[in-house]
């Protein structure tokens, strides 16, 4: 009786230990597709077109037998590239993902196909493939294109009798300012600017942007490589930081994206806020009418650079896995190039999506919102300046510019510490 | 004996083995990772104990913790003084006193991040709306300078762990035997007597526990950190979960913020073992 006991003790010992250690070992079989059924994991970020990318996934399902579209998503920055990475070490690599720019060309590098045998990266428009090409190779395609300056209030500008095409240098823009702050009580604005000072990639990304990009001639590449930052219009740049700082609603450290847009933008209590055109969802929820009549994007004035332009840029790309079968690598390209040069899928990008388009062939009349269309107008007009943030270094434009402007504008640190600490920590990292 | 032996072998082994699996296996991996330029990717090279000197020359880290170790040491004795306070209270006999247990509990059943959210708002508008209308300066600034970050994160930590902590203190404040009291009080002693004298060092072993567990979760904190200041401004309340976490995630560098996570848990397991050790020296066995 005892030695029986024993045995079933130690049997249930070992069949614990086997039962945890199979456990720990499964999950790295892939699923095998079955018969000449081929499914295209795609892993995305962009929470807020995951209902309509969905459906358009089902309907290319209908229209090709025997494919099938399985899409995850993970929302915001720092997360999805976590998630990415767990599904990476976990072996379930998607066949589609998302990359960024330079830095991640480096980071998956072992992982990326490359597209230029695609329909879609021939009709690419010139420049939106830069950031992700690498040794003659196309290694990502475009999602969209994305514009931003200073978004305004039409009225109050009308009201405070200040027209738009005046404000070309700093000098303007700060005049235009004064005489808005003198006049705030009668336009019922709490103060003409917000800076949220809270949003790093606001002020560290696209804010700096518009000042760092002339010293690398608007090429992400460039800025990539580039060992050094001489931060040549950094007086331009600590003169529109204090600007919008002297003139903003306060506390700015606390001020955030919600404040910002929903709050205080939508509802009319400020004049000018530093936005791109995809706050457009945000505004229109708030107040539709406000959003389709009130709202205009005015160039970031820099003094000494080519004036009267917005920084437009690709803010992400479709990346396509080469570990994947040859099966799977090629239904995914397929997949990319019907929805971006398909009549059914470009439909579908420019109307459900409401995305500016990064391809040629789309009826650009047919962009939706106003704020999306002047940044068209910008882009196509020659009037366009380049994303070079993707290439600062890893975390530096959010974590130390950005942090940093948050201790300028609290008085505990000087712009010249500022600016020391922030070419430091570009060398650093670039050693 | 021996049948006893194998049941004792049979229900520890799930255990073990799940411990193994999820607690010491990632260890020693995490271990590994720690000696490597590991970017969460592939690993390219070993690079020794750089990550390590690298570690102490990190005024990030070193100012998160000291963050920390400040947040900690101010958090561990606010919650302790509170949950023990809340549980003399609701030991008295009156009216009501289980549904204020109910009642202080409660924030503890909320999630970390919800909590942060919560109080975010309750800092930033309730507080700026009281300070507008009463004109008070100092209450319009909050979550937007260190200091009230600093508070900020003490008062929401307080209010989330209080109730647990007075919930430890409430069963041995009630395991206090009658007898001992009633004798005390025969002698003529103050309830205020009674309370130092008979009562603390009967819940001595309830102290070592709740320090052990506030003192940890202090230090760890990383969720109402997130939500409440996310390190902001200028990474001045970011406490070492959130560093790390950063150095990781954001910067790339797996294998050097696996090396802080080395020395912090190092930290932590000193810190915490210590204090377990003084604290039981200090229980009386009756």
């Amino acid at each position: 009786m005892k030695k029986s006991w024993k045995r079933v003790g130690l049997g249930l010992l070992t069949a614990g230990i086997a039962l945890s250690l199979v456990a720990c070992g499964g999950g790295n079989d892939k699923k095998e597709s079955k018969g000449d059924e081929v499914t295209v994991d795609i892993f995305q970020f962009k929470v807020e077109f995951n209902e309509q990318f969905k459906a358009v996934a089902k309907q290319y399902e209908e229209l090709n037998p025997g494919i099938k579209i399985n899409i995850s998503t993970v929302g915001g920055g720092d997360d999805y590239g976590a998630a990415l990475k767990t599904k990476f070490a976990s072996g379930e690599e998607p066949d589609i993902f998302n990359i960024g720019g330079p830095e991640d060309l480096t980071t998956w590098e072992k992982s990326l196909a490359d597209v230029s045998d695609t329909q879609a990266a021939e009709n690419a428009l010139e420049g939106t493939t830069n950031a992700v090409t690498r040794d003659d190779k196309i290694l990502g395609l475009p999602y969209n294109m994305e514009g931003y300056g200073l978004l305004y209030n039409k009225k109050v500008f009308e009201d405070a009798g200040i027209k738009v095409e005046d404000i070309v240098t700093q000098e303007d823009l700060r005049k235009a300012t004064e005489t808005i702050d003198s006049k705030k009580e009668e336009l019922g604005l709490e103060a003409v600017f917000a800076l949220p000072a809270k949003e790093t990639w606001i002020t560290g990304l696209h804010a700096s942007n518009t000042f760092i990009a002339p010293e690398f001639d608007n090429d992400v590449n460039k800025t990539y490589e580039s060992k050094a930052l001489d931060f040549t219009y950094n007086k331009e740049f600590k003169e529109y930081i204090d600007l919008m700082q002297e003139y903003s609603v306060q506390p700015t450290n606390s001020l955030d994206y919600s404040k910002q847009m929903e709050e205080l933008f939508s509802n009319g209590l400020i004049a000018m806020t530093q936005q791109g055109n995809w706050v457009y969802g945000t505004i229109e929820e708030i107040d539709p009418e406000f959003a389709e009549n009130n709202v205009g994007i005015l160039p970031i004035p820099v003094d000494g650079v080519a004036e009267n332009k917005i920084p437009v840029g690709v803010p992400n790309y479709w990346a396509v896995n080469n570990n994947s079968d040859d099966k799977d690598q090629q239904a995914a390209k397929d997949f990319l190039d019907w929805l971006y040069t398909s009549e059914e899928g470009k439909k579908v990008v420019l109307e459900e999506f409401k995305f500016i388009p990064a391809y040629s062939g789309f009826d650009t009349e047919k962009i939706v919102d106003p704020l999306s269309k002047q940044v068209y107008e910008y882009s196509n007009a020659g009037d366009a300046t380049g994303w070079v943030f993707m290439g600062y270094p890893t975390d530096w434009g959010m974590n130390v510019l950005g942090a940093g402007i948050q201790k300028y504008v609290s008085g505990e640190g000087s712009w010249e510490e500022l600016m020391d600490d922030v070419k430091t920590s570009w060398e650093d990292s670039r050693k | 004996m021996s049948a006893k032996k194998s049941w004792f072998y049979a229900f520890t082994a799930p255990v073990v083995v799940a411990l193994f699996c999820v607690v010491i296996l990632p260890l020693l991996y995490g271990l590994y990772f720690s000696f490597t330029d590991w970017d969460g990717v592939t690993v390219n090279a070993f690079v020794g104990i750089q990550n390590y000197f690298d570690v102490f020359k990190d005024e990030g880290f070193r100012s998160a913790l000291w963050f920390t170790t400040k947040f900690s040491v101010v958090a561990i004795i606010l919650i302790n003084v509170i949950g023990l306070g809340l549980a003399l209270l609701v030991t008295q006999k009156f009216k009501g006193s289980n549904f204020l247990r109910t009642i202080f509990f409660m924030p503890n059943l909320i999630g970390g991040l919800i909590l942060g959210f919560i109080w975010q708002f309750v800092f930033t508008k309730a507080f700026a709306s009281i300070g507008s209308a009463l004109g008070i300066e100092s209450l319009q600034i909050w979550l937007s300078t260190t200091q009230t970050g600093f508070w900020a994160l003490v008062i929401v930590m307080c209010w989330q762990m209080s109730g647990y902590i007075m919930i430890i203190y409430i069963s041995y404040l009630q395991s206090v035997d009658e007898s001992l009291l009633e004798a005390a009080s025969l002698d003529g002693a103050t309830s205020w007597q009674k309370f130092w004298r008979v009562k603390f060092p009967m819940i001595m072993p309830g102290f070592t526990v709740s320090l052990f567990m506030t003192l940890s979760n202090c230090f760890k904190l990383y969720d109402q950190n997130l939500s409440l200041t996310a390190g902001g401004p200028y990474n001045s309340t970011q406490m070492v979960a959130m560093n790390i976490f950063n150095t990781a995630f954001a910067q790339n560098k797996m294998g050097y913020a696996q090396a802080k996570a080395i020395i912090f848990f190092v930290i932590i397991a000193v810190i915490s073992l210590t204090q377990v050790y003084l604290t039981k020296k200090r229980e009386i066995e009756v």
